[in-house]
């Protein structure tokens, strides 16, 4: 009798004293793999400009239509992005968004990217609605927009576009 | 050989009217003053007068394809002259003009035009002028104007100056450019004999076809038929360039081989080198390999087919064998590159790619994917533009490639 | 009658009348042949050589004239050696056409090549992205890398103004001349160029002011890639993500059939507004174009009343109680309002035994009721244009006058000062009587006959006097012929106002004036009326303002001055409290005993013996088959009276 009970708890036991998986969060927070697709971040060069030109192909490309894009003009007294065009108004409804990445992969100069927050919340649906303020990433020397640059110096939308072909 | 065209080579200032009126100077046009207009035509169909210019068409056809239920009717007269290696028509007008005018107003009064103009080439304006007192010499002389010779016939000769377009040589192009519009060819058909200068019907013939129509009247198709062969009959003149000791005109009757143009009377090859390719038409040509058999080959519009180029307009270039082919083709894409006019998508486009892609190859940056590109490119504008130019652009790039696999090994 | 020739396309038969081009030939059976540089409206020129296909024709013997035959009994075809452009040959019968054949796609194929070379890979920031040409056929025949070298890219200048409206991209454009084109044959305005040649081919403009043409903003429409773009529009929105609805252009009584893009903005704080302005296709009226005005309609009155300050309730009580009591109110309204609108108040009018008049600086609007459309005039027809510069009037009027005379009519142009149409005109005189004896002369010639003039009554009755058969006035508004048709009394000044009480109904000028004249105005409008309050506050009037709503929020009808009746409908939703004209007037009515109806439908089907559905009624042999923005006509081409 007491052997059957002693086997049978072998795996209650055993349990015991292995380690637990269990991570104490919010403590403890576990790192998330490379590829992780949590809130969205508009990203910057390292000249402080905006990637995003405002093309609304991350718009056209979500499949929960959860983007809104309103493009606006640069000069160069107030420039934005490199190029003729930004993206003056940039809004994620961060509840309707499947969080798929297929913005990412539709971006042509790289600026919406996923990144690793996942811990998203939220106490109104307007609060959901992420602007451009909640997402532009803010660089470690500080470099913002807009800027006041040197005419012809950013004319092209992709500064250094290089041959598709060697991707 | 009496010369035909290059008269002045026989007798001296016969650009002179007097000197041109005491060699028998108009007796074609006299002639054919008192011809009807149809037998005028019929005869210079007789003696299988082809163009000169490069396609090679009968004049005496081209004339009959006039429509006469439209008029007026013009004749215009192609001094365009820009084909590299081309500098015949130059030599007609500036030292037998008066033979040139009789042209044009034989063939004028055959189609019945009673205005004919000469356009010639932006850079020729000190031939254009030159032309103008020419003109004022045979009006004053009784050639020119209102009832002419006591007939009822009356004619006007103008000339007009391009602005430096090698398009302009294209006959729709041309007329483009003297209604005063940009020198684009047009669509084709209708083509000038039923709708040309002004929507009328037009013949344009090159300088030294209708140089060629005086002897032909006064000494009937028969005559003419005396020099040439059967297809081909009549002289050219064969502007001689490139890598020859001797280069220059030479009036020689069609059907003379390359050997006895190149060696006989071009001299030969200078520095002891040995012939490599032969650009019978200008810049426009196939190169033909030199060997035995071209070179025995009779310059005629049937013969140069059979070893794989073009009579074209006889402007033969020599190319010996210190010339790298991968360089020439460089030169030639960048003359059509810069003389494409730009109205179709693939001359255009198709140039400026085939230049960069010869650029690339010739400085040694280039790979063997280049060269197949190349020949890839110059497939895709044949048969595809909307005139010759694009076309003949292609041809040297296409010879040279697949001839002379040598030249492009990388 | 031209016959109809029946040739075989992909395999396909079709009929089609002698003198079509093949691509248009195509197109009816469904078959599209990419074209760059043709467009119906143009002659073909073949220069983007896109449309290569196959073409074979019957072979004849050429000294019988008879067709030749294949041993099993079917015409010989011949062949042609090379490939040739579909839009430069008409069709011939017999004729066969392979546009799907290998040697044919490849050749499609190759040219687009071509054209990608140098073309810049600017999809995300170009606004033609999604409405382009270029991408739609480069999904369909383009490969999916390209063999050119990047760094040997030709580039050229952005950005160039080419006038205050219209920009130009020279690295984007694709040289096929569409533009240029439809300048010099269909405006006959040569103002935009070619220069240099080859691969430096760009265009430019030849006037000064650049670009001088009232009909600009059409070049941005048929160009096919992003090189022509409107300043107003640049960078507002991507074609996909705007809705379109049917509406009719206010700004001349042409009455172009127009579509309005609207979008719901951040930037106006989630209202929907209206983004652009295209043409809609409607051959009786506009065919594919609409002018610069209607184009660039100014569509953001941010100062507008959105509610009568009193509240609805007061305002109502107020205007029905002051117009009751009142001898001898009028009823004054101009040409900017809808049908619906004018019958409403025509209607109070008359139950209340009113005046109900129409201001028009232009007269004779009782004597353009009876004659009907300016028509697709041609030789054979003259036509008359007095006192009008059409170009600023009524610019399409004064393309389709020009057209005409394309076609061979005759046009009189008598005008005080000189105007863009005496270039096209065989007779020009700079007064009136001189003219109306020419036209007289020209119309004892012609067959059909049009006059449109711009002038007082006499001037109106002098030329009704030639018996034109269309008599068409070219009115300050829109709709100014609707009211004709209802029978409002016309008036050209606003003495009749003095010390009464009105209703007036229109453009906040209209409600101004009557308000320095009249006792006590009740003012319908959906324009600014903040000038109108000062001015009653001066002059010591009293007035109740009741907003209406705009154009571009209603559902109604317009008159054009060719008494073409045309629908619109609404494309933004109605701004804070405004209420549409005919039901302010209803619910005035109400007040004063008089029911009126209150729905667009059951209104507009009182005065004209039609209903919604018979302006909603497309012409299917209308489509518009290749070229171009200009949006297909689904929603009706109106009834013409």
């Amino acid at each position: 009798m007491l052997v059957e009970l002693l086997r049978g708890l072998k795996t209650t036991f055993k349990m015991m004293l292995d380690k637990p998986v269990t991570i104490q969060y919010p403590e403890q927070k576990r790192e998330v793999r490379p590829r992780y697709r949590g809130k969205h971040e508009l990203k910057r060069y390292d000249n402080g400009l905006e990637k995003c030109i405002g093309c609304a192909l991350c718009a056209a490309a979500c499949p929960a239509d959860a983007i809104f894009v309103e493009a606006g003009e640069n000069t160069d007294e107030v420039r934005f992005s490199p190029g003729d065009r930004y993206a003056s108004t940039y809004e994620i409804n961060l509840l309707r968004c499947i969080y798929c990445g297929y913005c990412e992969d539709a971006c042509p100069t790289g600026a919406i990217e996923l990144e690793h927050e996942y811990d998203i919340n939220f106490s109104s649906r307007l609060d959901a609605i992420a602007d451009k303020d909640k997402m532009l990433v803010s660089l470690a020397n500080d470099l913002s927009t807009p800027q006041e640059t040197k005419p012809g110096t950013f004319t092209r939308s992709i500064p250094d576009m290089e041959n598709p072909a060697d991707y | 050989m009496d010369y035909m065209l290059l008269r002045h080579r026989d007798i001296n200032n016969i650009n002179q009217i007097d000197t041109f009126l005491k060699e028998d100077g108009f007796e074609g046009f006299k002639k054919a003053l008192k011809m009807e207009t149809v037998d005028v035509t019929n005869e210079v169909k007789a003696a299988g007068l082809r163009g000169r210019g490069g396609a090679g068409f009968p004049a005496g056809v081209k004339w009959s394809f006039m429509d006469n239920n439209n008029w007026p009717h013009y004749v215009v007269a192609n001094a365009d002259e820009s084909e590299p290696g081309t500098f015949k028509d130059r030599e007609i007008m500036e030292s037998n003009p008066f033979q040139f005018l009789e042209g044009i107003a034989i063939a004028s009064y055959a189609v019945g035009a009673n205005a004919a103009y000469v356009y010639l080439r932006g850079e020729f304006w000190e031939v254009a002028h030159f032309l103008d007192e020419k003109i004022e010499e045979m009006e004053k002389a009784g050639f020119l104007g209102e009832n002419i010779q006591g007939s009822e016939y009356s004619l006007k000769i103008y000339t007009h100056l391009g602005a430096g377009a090698y398009i302009c040589g294209e006959e729709t192009a041309l007329l483009e450019s003297m209604e005063g519009k940009r020198g684009q060819p047009r669509v084709r058909p209708p083509f000038p004999p039923s709708e040309g200068l002004y929507n009328k019907p037009t013949v344009v013939n090159n300088v030294e076809t209708l140089s060629s129509v005086p002897y032909i009247i006064k000494n009937g198709a028969e005559g003419y038929r005396k020099f040439g062969t059967e297809k081909s009959p009549g002289t050219k003149i064969f502007s001689l360039s490139g890598n020859v000791n001797n280069p220059g005109n030479y009036e020689l009757p069609l059907g003379t081989t390359f050997r006895e143009l190149i060696f006989t009377h071009g001299g030969g090859i200078p520095d002891g080198k040995s012939i490599k390719a032969i650009m019978p038409a200008g810049a426009s040509s196939s190169l033909i390999v030199a060997n035995d058999e071209a070179l025995d080959t009779a310059m005629d519009y049937e013969s140069v087919p059979n070893v794989g180029g073009d009579l074209g307009s006889a402007s033969v270039i020599v190319v010996d064998d210190s010339v790298s082919l991968d360089w020439l083709i460089t030169k030639t894409m960048d003359f059509f590159h810069h003389e494409s006019c730009g109205k179709c998508t693939p001359c255009r486009e198709g140039s400026y790619w085939m230049k960069k892609l010869t650029e690339r190859i010739h400085s040694g940056e280039g790979t063997e994917k280049d060269v197949e590109l190349l020949k890839d490119v110059a497939y895709q504008i044949q048969g595809k533009t909307l005139c010759a130019l694009g076309e003949f652009s292609t041809m040297a790039v296409v010879t040279s490639i697949e001839r002379f696999p040598e030249d492009f090994k990388i | 009658m031209t016959k109809d020739i029946t040739l075989t396309i992909d395999g396909k038969e079709v009929s089609v009348p002698a003198g079509t081009l093949i691509p248009d030939a195509a197109k009816k059976i469904g078959i599209d042949i990419p074209v760059f540089c043709y467009h119906p409206k143009m002659e073909p020129v073949g220069m983007c050589r896109q449309c290569l296909v196959e073409i074979g024709r019957p072979a004849f013997d050429r000294t019988t004239g008879e067709a030749v035959l294949e041993e099993d009994g079917s015409p010989k075809i011949n062949w042609g050696w090379k490939l040739e452009t579909s839009c430069t040959n008409p069709v011939s019968e017999g004729m066969v056409v392979n546009t799907k054949s290998e040697k044919a796609v490849k050749g499609q194929n190759e040219m687009l090549e071509f054209q990608l070379l140098s073309h810049p890979l600017d999809c995300p920031v170009c606004d033609k992205g999604g409405e382009c040409l270029l991408q739609d056929l480069t999904l369909a025949h383009g490969g999916t890398e390209s063999r050119f070298n990047f760094d040997e890219k030709r580039h050229a200048e952005k950005k160039v103004a080419l006038s205050d409206l219209i920009w130009l991209d020279r690295e984007r454009c694709i040289q096929c001349g569409r533009c240029v084109r439809f300048q010099s044959e269909i405006v006959g305005e040569a103002v935009l160029g070619f220069e240099a040649r080859g691969s430096h081919t760009q265009i430019m403009t030849t006037s000064e002011p650049g670009f001088d043409s009232a009909f600009s903003g059409n070049t941005t429409d048929i160009c096919p890639v992003g090189a022509l773009t409107t300043a107003q529009f640049r960078f507002g929105a991507r074609p996909w993500e705007m809705e379109a609805t049917a509406s009719v252009c206010t700004e001349c009584p042409v009455g172009c059939n127009t579509v309005l893009n609207t979008r719901r903005d951040v930037k106006t704080g989630g209202k929907v507004v209206v983004k652009r302005v295209m043409p809609r296709q409607n051959e009786s009226v506009n065919e594919t174009w609409i002018c610069d005005k209607g184009r660039f309609t100014d569509f953001s009155a941010d100062s507008r009343l959105t509610a009568p300050s009193i509240g609805w309730t007061d305002a109502i009580a107020s205007a029905a109680q002051n117009l009751s009591a009142a001898d001898e109110p009028i009823f004054v309204v101009d040409g900017s309002l809808p049908n619906e609108d004018l019958f409403n108040i025509k209607s109070l009018a008359d139950e209340v035994g009113a005046k109900a008049y129409c201001y028009s600086e232009v007269g004779g609007g009782e004597l353009t009721t009876k004659s009907g459309t300016y028509g697709k005039s041609g030789a054979g027809d003259a036509i008359l244009v007095i006192g009008s510069d059409l170009y600023v009037d009524a610019p399409i009027f004064w393309l389709r006058a020009k057209q005409a005379v394309d076609r061979g009519a005759t046009l009189i142009v008598a005008t005080e000062e000189e105007t863009r149409l005496d270039n096209f005109a065989s007779t020009v005189v700079r007064d009136f009587a001189q003219g109306l004896e020419a036209a007289k002369e020209a119309f004892s010639k012609a067959e059909n006959t049009v006059i449109l003039y711009k002038g007082d009554d006499a001037l109106a009755q002098s030329c009704a006097d030639l018996n034109p058969t269309s008599l068409v006035g070219v009115w300050n508004d829109a709709n100014t012929q609707g009211a004709w048709e209802m029978g409002y009394e016309a008036i050209s000044d606003l003495d009749v106002l003095k010390g009464k009480t009105v209703y007036v109904a229109g453009k906040s000028a209209l409600v101004a004036s009557a308000l320095e004249v009249a006792k006590f105005v009740v003012a319908q409008t959906a324009e600014d009326v903040q000038i109108a309050v000062s001015i009653t506050e001066a002059s010591g009037s009293k007035c109740v303002t009741l907003p209406s709503r705009n154009i571009s929020e209603s559902l109604g009808t317009f008159t054009s001055a060719e008494r073409r009746v045309q629908l619109f409908h609404p494309a933004v939703p109605a701004e804070g409290d405004t209420l549409p004209g005919f039901v302010i007037t209803a619910q005035v009515a109400e007040k004063m005993g008089v029911t009126l109806d209150i729905e667009a439908e059951d209104i507009f089907a009182n005065f004209f013996d039609l209903s919604y559905a018979d302006l909603s009624k497309t012409n299917p042999e209308e489509k518009l088959l290749i070229g171009g923005n200009c949006y297909e006509n689904t929603q009706g081409v109106g009834v013409q009276l």
